[in-house]
């Protein structure tokens, strides 16, 4: 199976569903020339054309418009906002349209349409290029979060979410999009709300979103040669939330550790803790523990967020806390 | 000429006694809402969207109910609507600031200035499928200051999209008069902004409205458009029925603005050229008693259910049923 970045799955993503239906296009900043920032649709200008990728001014209030009124229409857009800090600037056509037409139409009008986005500490950009803002649209009623963590979850997920008939929130991380793994040459589709086990284990659950799955994976490798067995559960959509696959492994492991990037208060990781609470209360060995980003803004500076969010080691520490064998 | 007038007269006319309609269903507590009164500005629902064919968009405002009767939606979906029952456009969901009727390709919003942004998107889906479709978004001068105003122009312009956007000055932003928050004589000189040409148009005139809009719905589909036209007219009523007027204006001005309205306008205008005036107030009349089988028949209508308000908040997913609402009550 050939390995590729995950910026390169998702440019593969992009091809195959522009030619499998012309109603598919990418729209936003430098989407075209530059091929994006990460250069995710890189050299498909030159195939597709300006139908198909529409490098936009810098209006993130009229081009997350613009997707909606196309959307209506029956067009398939991809709206991509650079970074996610700047749909500040698109939320009141993501909030207040997009998530409610479909409702206010009785369910004749129907948005296919992906905002689509990244977030996340990692590479130095300081408070207003580096916040993991996805708890903001978990909360909102008509949308649904996607957050992949991997190149193989990124291409099936991205095409699912384009083939989709809702409004979807399409969450990358700016520190994945050089990551390599497996893609299949075949074609395939991860589908919406369906969470992954990345990897299998009895003594602790630990669920992780977006960049912290591989740390999560790393600690759980490490906590292994000290004989502990985590199970490393990946929800791949934060809403709506496959239950079903937290609650399995959490009655399985009587443990539960959540770790997100974004701050743990008022945010999704509040969430899924209740959801095990709920279902698992007379199986829990321990109350369950987030381990979430810090509540500041992300620091500027060569090493200082990484101090604000989780790491390998952290997240060791936090399940072996868990575990009781600090 | 006169049969033009006599007929936008007759629309008019429908528009003010339907306005006065919900004004008084309002004060009865049968509109819940805020209720915006759309009273003295029915040339521009007339002029403007009525002057679109079935297949164009219109985007309106929170006060929307005149444009979506001159945009083709029945009437008796968009005051059930106002009344929150099922046989609204919006099945009663939406109100009397936010509905959409797709079937007449009409669409509003309670958020000032959204529809700048979503209007380009229509037009963008009518211009690659050359479809020959126009996308007009009406808007009020207060919209003029919010910040889609400026991106979605902008980009109409660069793309040269096919939207007529039309700023129905009716001189108030709620209790803002204009010359307080628009340094420049007229919005529409920020046309000029965006490489367009600056159209003012008298928005109590029906024909001139009219006119305007047909030269521009015509310049959008030779795909030289955008378009943006100021169509200057006056907010007799307050906000929303009860706002406190005194706070921002003269009530005199209400007197002297109300000599200058469209329907004494066309009224004076059809009379002088010797329209009997007999025939006017028998059109009242059969207007009148249209108007109060059909409040009659509204009152009918059965509201929404629980099941109704979760039933399509989205589209469920074959893995994830919850998409929908109803669990997320009892989960």
């Amino acid at each position: 199976m050939p390995t590729v970045t995950f910026g390169e799955a998702i440019r593969q993503a992009y091809e195959e569903e522009m030619i499998r239906d012309k109603n598919v296009f990418l729209i936003g900043e430098d989407v075209g020339r530059w091929g994006s920032l990460y250069r995710s649709s890189r050299g498909l200008l030159e195939k597709f054309g300006t139908d198909q990728l529409k490098d936009t001014p810098i209006s993130e209030a009229a081009l997350a418009g613009c997707g909606v009124g196309a959307a209506a229409m029956g067009m398939r857009p991809i709206v991509e906002i650079m970074y996610i800090d700047f749909i500040s600037i698109s939320m009141d056509q993501i909030v207040n349209h997009a998530a409610k037409w479909h409702q206010l139409s009785n369910g004749k009008v129907r948005l296919p349409i992906v905002f689509k986005t990244q977030g996340g500490a990692g590479r130095r950009n300081s408070s207003q290029h580096s916040q993991s803002l996805e708890n903001w649209f978990v909360n909102i009623p008509g949308l649904i979060t996607v957050m992949p963590s991997t190149p193989y979850d990124v291409k099936g997920l991205l095409k699912s979410a384009i083939r989709d008939d809702n409004p979807v929130m399409f969450i990358e991380h700016k520190s994945l999009y050089f990551d390599k793994g497996e893609v299949p040459e075949e074609e395939y589709l991860i589908p919406l709300g369906q969470a992954d086990v990345k990897r299998s284990g009895g003594d602790l659950t630990i669920i992780a979103t977006s960049w912290m799955v591989s740390f999560a994976l790393k600690a759980a490798a490490q906590l292994q040669e000290d004989g502990i067995s985590c199970e490393v559960i990946d929800p791949r959509t934060l809403w709506p939330l496959d239950k079903q696959t937290l609650i399995n492994s959490v009655k399985k492991t009587g443990l539960c550790l959540i770790v997100t990037e974004a701050p743990a208060e008022g945010g999704w990781s509040g969430e899924a803790s209740s959801v095990v609470h709920e279902h698992c209360f007379g199986d829990l060995k321990k109350p369950v523990k987030r381990h979430c980003g810090m509540r500041t803004g992300i620091p500027y500076g060569p090493t200082l967020e990484f101090d604000c969010i989780p790491s390998v080691n952290s997240i060791i520490q936090a399940a072996r806390d868990l575990v009781g064998r600090p | 000429m006169m049969n033009e007038l006599k007929e936008f007269y007759e629309q008019m006319l429908l528009l003010r006694l339907f306005d006065q309609q919900c004004m008084d269903l309002k004060k009865k507590d049968l509109i819940y809402s805020g209720y915006h009164p759309y009273e003295g500005q029915e040339a521009v629902a007339v002029g403007f969207c009525g002057a679109l064919k079935p297949d164009d968009v219109l985007l309106s405002t929170h006060r929307p109910h005149c444009h979506a009767v001159a945009k083709g939606c029945p009437i008796e979906a968009v005051l059930t609507e106002m009344m929150g029952r099922r046989t609204g456009c919006s099945g009663g969901l939406g109100g009397a600031m936010q509905f959409i009727a797709v079937e007449n390709n009409f669409y509003c919003g309670s958020v000032v200035g959204s529809n700048l942004g979503l209007a380009t998107g229509f037009a963008l889906a009518m211009k690659q499928r050359q479809s020959g479709q126009v996308c007009m978004c009406i808007f009020g001068d207060g919209a003029s200051n919010h910040g889609t105003f400026h991106e979605a122009l902008n980009l109409a312009a660069i793309w040269k999209l096919p939207v007529v956007f039309v700023c129905e000055n009716n001189q108030f932003a709620e209790a803002m008069p204009m010359k307080e928050f628009v340094a420049c004589e007229r919005i529409s000189m920020r046309a000029r902004g965006y490489g367009l040409e600056e159209i003012t148009v008298d928005g109590n005139d029906v024909q001139e409205s009219r006119r305007a809009a047909d030269a521009a719905i015509e310049r959008c589909r030779n795909g030289q458009g955008p378009v943006l036209i100021e169509a200057v007219t006056y907010r007799i009523r307050g906000h929303y029925v009860g706002d406190p007027e005194a706070t921002y204006r003269d009530p005199a001005e209400v007197v002297e603005a109300r000599k200058r309205e469209p329907l004494v306008r066309a009224r004076q205008k059809l009379l002088d050229d010797g329209t009997d005036p007999v025939e006017l107030e028998a059109m009242e009349v059969a207007i009148v008693e249209k108007l109060a089988n059909l409040e009659k028949w509204a009152l009918q209508q059965e509201f929404p259910t629980l099941e109704c308000a979760v039933d399509h908040v989205g589209i469920p997913l074959a893995n994830a049923p919850e998409v929908r609402g109803p669990l997320a009550l009892t989960h």
